[in-house]
Order: structure tokens, then sequence, then C-alpha cells
């Protein structure tokens, strides 16, 4: 009697073997790339990052914009809109900082040639294509219009005030680290006090300036300025912030604990201006 | 598993993550729903690779974040969801929207662990809300982008029964 051969077909799904071979090792070598880009300096694998932000920009900045007109509400007529006024206040603040350093300056070198603070700066023009602003990082990516060398440490400023510090560069495309970034720290001054001290960002849109003798008169609203003492990269103290809150330390009552907000609304942002020295 | 779809989903959503989304503080986590949907929906090494694919996703939009450690996080979650949708099915809406709070939660914990371990990057204060806020938005609208997907990488699912894939 012939046998009939009956051939059997075990899906895949019913496969005892958890672990084949083949997606071990896939399993191994894909953990093993992404060791190899945890372990390699952040200097090369953030050109990755700006080249993905590079290469697309334009649907990036639609989206952000977007998302910007969606946030804004219609202006009143016949009344200056709040970021107009904040923007012409901060304006007048830097001129009249600016002032006092030129008549300071003239009356150390009464007679001698003075120079102009701002002379030799160039202030190159850049669009905010993408903008990280959360707890964990504060960040923009800008590109910039003109073919001008940007390095790490320039100031940015956005509607007349600083907003951060150029963290990463590549190809015209950059990085700017907030400064409510938990990781930046400015050197600044508070009012008129001729102080400085550093400032250290606190991640939700404020900074925070620590053990300052409370013998100094400081209020709510005085301005704060970046400091252009020791800093390569300023030549006069241009408006930062203001003070938000002032309290005294929780550990020593004898200093106060200051809270600083930024000058302009960072969110609303879509173009900003490097600080070039010197090009 | 149809590639180039794939390829071209992750574009689109890693441009949505960074541009219209980047501005908002608490929003959802666009990634970790397809890592999810990839995880249950795949077969197991596809869902290796789609996990270790959206972490390398991640690290390309997690900017000031140095690259790595969403890969590790995203590829080590997604193929442990892909072995244990083999025992738990994941089908129905509130186990989707639970798996994907929590794998959130646990892939943006892992990520932060290993770029401060490894890197050093400070983690701020209200870290811990923004983790909450945006893991509980992933959960809830996640399942809703479950038949979209499905559509456009044509797999056929139901959720009350058995998944047939679209050959």
């Amino acid at each position: 009697m012939a046998r009939k051969q009956i051939r059997v077909r075990i899906p895949k799904r019913y496969n005892m073997s958890l672990w084949s071979p083949s997606r071990r090792m896939l399993f191994i070598w894909c953990m093993l790339i992404s060791f190899i880009l945890l372990f390699a300096p952040q200097n090369f694998t953030s050109k990755f990052q700006l080249a993905y932000v590079r290469i697309f920009r334009w649907p990036l900045s639609i989206g952000g914009h977007f998302a910007l007109s969606t946030q804004t509400q219609m202006p009143l007529q016949d009344v200056v809109p709040r970021r107009e006024y904040d923007k012409l206040q901060t304006y007048r603040a830097n001129l009249e900082e600016t002032l006092n350093q030129q008549r300071m300056k003239f009356e150390k070198l009464y007679g001698l040639y003075n120079k102009y603070v701002w002379e030799g700066v160039n202030f190159a023009l850049a669009d905010v294509i993408t903008a990280t602003i959360n707890g964990s990082s504060n960040e923009l990516t800008i590109s910039c219009r003109e073919n001008i060398g940007l390095v790490k440490g320039q100031f940015v400023l956005g509607d007349n005030s600083i907003i951060g510090t150029i963290s990463e560069v590549s190809s015209g495309t950059a990085c700017v680290k907030l400064f409510t970034d938990p990781t930046s720290a400015i050197a600044v001054k508070i009012g008129k006090l001729n102080v400085d001290r550093m400032m250290r960002g606190n991640g939700d849109n404020s900074a925070r300036v620590p053990l300052i003798e409370a013998k100094y008169k400081i209020k709510i609203g005085d301005e704060v300025f970046a400091s252009s003492n020791k800093s390569k990269f300023l030549d006069a103290p241009v408006k930062i912030g203001e003070v938000a809150q002032l309290k005294k330390d929780e550990k020593d009552p004898l200093f106060w604990d200051i809270t600083v907000k930024p000058a302009c609304d960072i969110e609303k942002l879509d173009d900003v201006a490097v600080l070039v020295m010197n090009p | 598993m149809r590639w180039l779809r794939f390829a071209v989903l992750i574009l689109t959503v890693t441009v949505l993550q960074k541009g219209l989304l980047g501005r908002l503080d608490i929003k959802p986590d666009l990634l970790v729903i397809l890592l999810v949907f990839f995880s249950i929906y795949s077969n197991t090494s596809e869902a290796i690779i789609s996990s270790f694919t959206l972490g390398f996703a991640a690290d390309l939009i997690g900017s000031p974040m140095p690259m790595g450690p969403h890969m590790i996080s995203f590829g080590l979650l997604g193929t442990a969801l892909a072995y244990l949708h083999r025992v738990i099915a994941i089908r129905k809406m509130p186990s989707q929207a639970l798996a994907i709070f929590i794998t959130a939660i646990l892939t943006s914990t892992l990520t932060h662990f290993l770029a401060y371990l490894i890197k050093g990057e400070p983690v701020s204060a209200n870290i811990y809300g923004v983790v909450f806020g945006t893991s509980l938005y992933s959960g809830l609208v996640g399942p809703f982008l479950f038949l979209p997907l499905a559509w456009w990488m044509r797999i056929k699912i139901s959720r009350f029964g058995q998944r047939w894939a679209h050959k």
C-alpha cells in the first residue's frame, strides 16, 4: 500500500524559539550602534542634529510660524501692541546704560580720544527655525541670513535684549542656548549696582541670581543687564531681563535670592540678531 | 513591512514634533506613539529595527540632548514591548493607552538618566511634571492615531480580533 506524504507547515508564530540568532544579532548590532553614538563626542553628533535642521528648514519654519500664529492675539486699534512696547522699553534701557558707560569712560579718559562702545560691532540677523522651550531644555535653532563667522559664546539678541549664547555652530546654522536653560551661566549686574553676579537658568522661562547681599537696595522690576566686564563678546551692558521675584535666601537670610524673567517673549520670536564683535 | 512608507512616516512625524509641536510646553510624543504601534503590529524583527530607527529619529530632533540615549531607550523598550505583546495581547484602546503612557514614562526616564550619567546633562527641577504631562497626553491621543497609521502602513487591524497583515 503506497504511503501518502502529508506536508505540515507550522506558522511562524508557533515557533517555540523566542530568541532566534538573527533577532539576537540584530538587537546586539543596534545596541552597539546606539552606544557608539552615545559615547561619540558631542561636537561630532551635534552636526547630525544641525544637518537635519538645515535640510528640513523650510517645513520646520512653516510649522513654527503656524504654531505662533495660533497663539498670537489680534491687536486692538489705536493701541501699541505689548510686544512693541516692551521692545521700545528695552531699547531705551540699553541706550541709557550705554550712555552711562560712555560718561564713565569720558570721565576717566578726559581729553583723550573716546571710542564709541559699539564701534566695530556687527548685528547679524538670523531666522529662528525651531524653538524648544520646555522644562529640560531651552534652546533655539537659528539660520544666519549673512555668511558671517559665528562662534560659540557669541551673544544673541531678541527684541533688543539678550536671550542667550551660541552653543553649537555648523555651516550657517547654530544652536542658541537660552539664558533660562538649566545649564546656562551668564555674568549679570542688577539695576544701578556695579556688582557682577552669575545668573543661572531655572528651566521654567526664568533664571536665578543667588547670594546677593541683602544690604543692596533691589526691588521687583529692576532691570538686569548682561555684564561686559571680562567678556570678549560684549562691549557694553545689554538688558537681559527684569527682577520678577525677590526673597530672602532660605539658608542664609542675609542674602537675596532673585528670580529674573526675560525682557522679551522668547517663545514668540521668529528672528534674532547675533552680536559679532570686530568681524 | 513597507519600509518606504515607514521612512516617509518617520520624516513627517519628526518635522511635526520639532516644528509644529516644538513650541508647546506639554505636547504628545508622536515618536513614542509610533514606537508602541510598530511594537504591537509588526513582527519581532521589524519591531526591533523600527524601535531603534525611531530612537535615532528622536535623537536627531532631541537637541540639545546628546545623541544616543533616545536610541537606547526606544530600542530596549520597543523590543521588550514586542515580546510582551506575544504574552499579553494589547488590542483594546484602554490597554493601548496604558501601554503608551507607561512606555512614554519609561523612555523619558531612561533617556534623561543615560544623558545625566554619561554626558552629565543636568536635570531641571520641573522635569517630573513635564514627563508626566507628556506621557499622559500621548496616552490619551495615541490610540486614536493607530487607525490612520494602520491605513498608511497598509496594516489591517481589528481591535477585537486577530491581526491580518496585508501582503
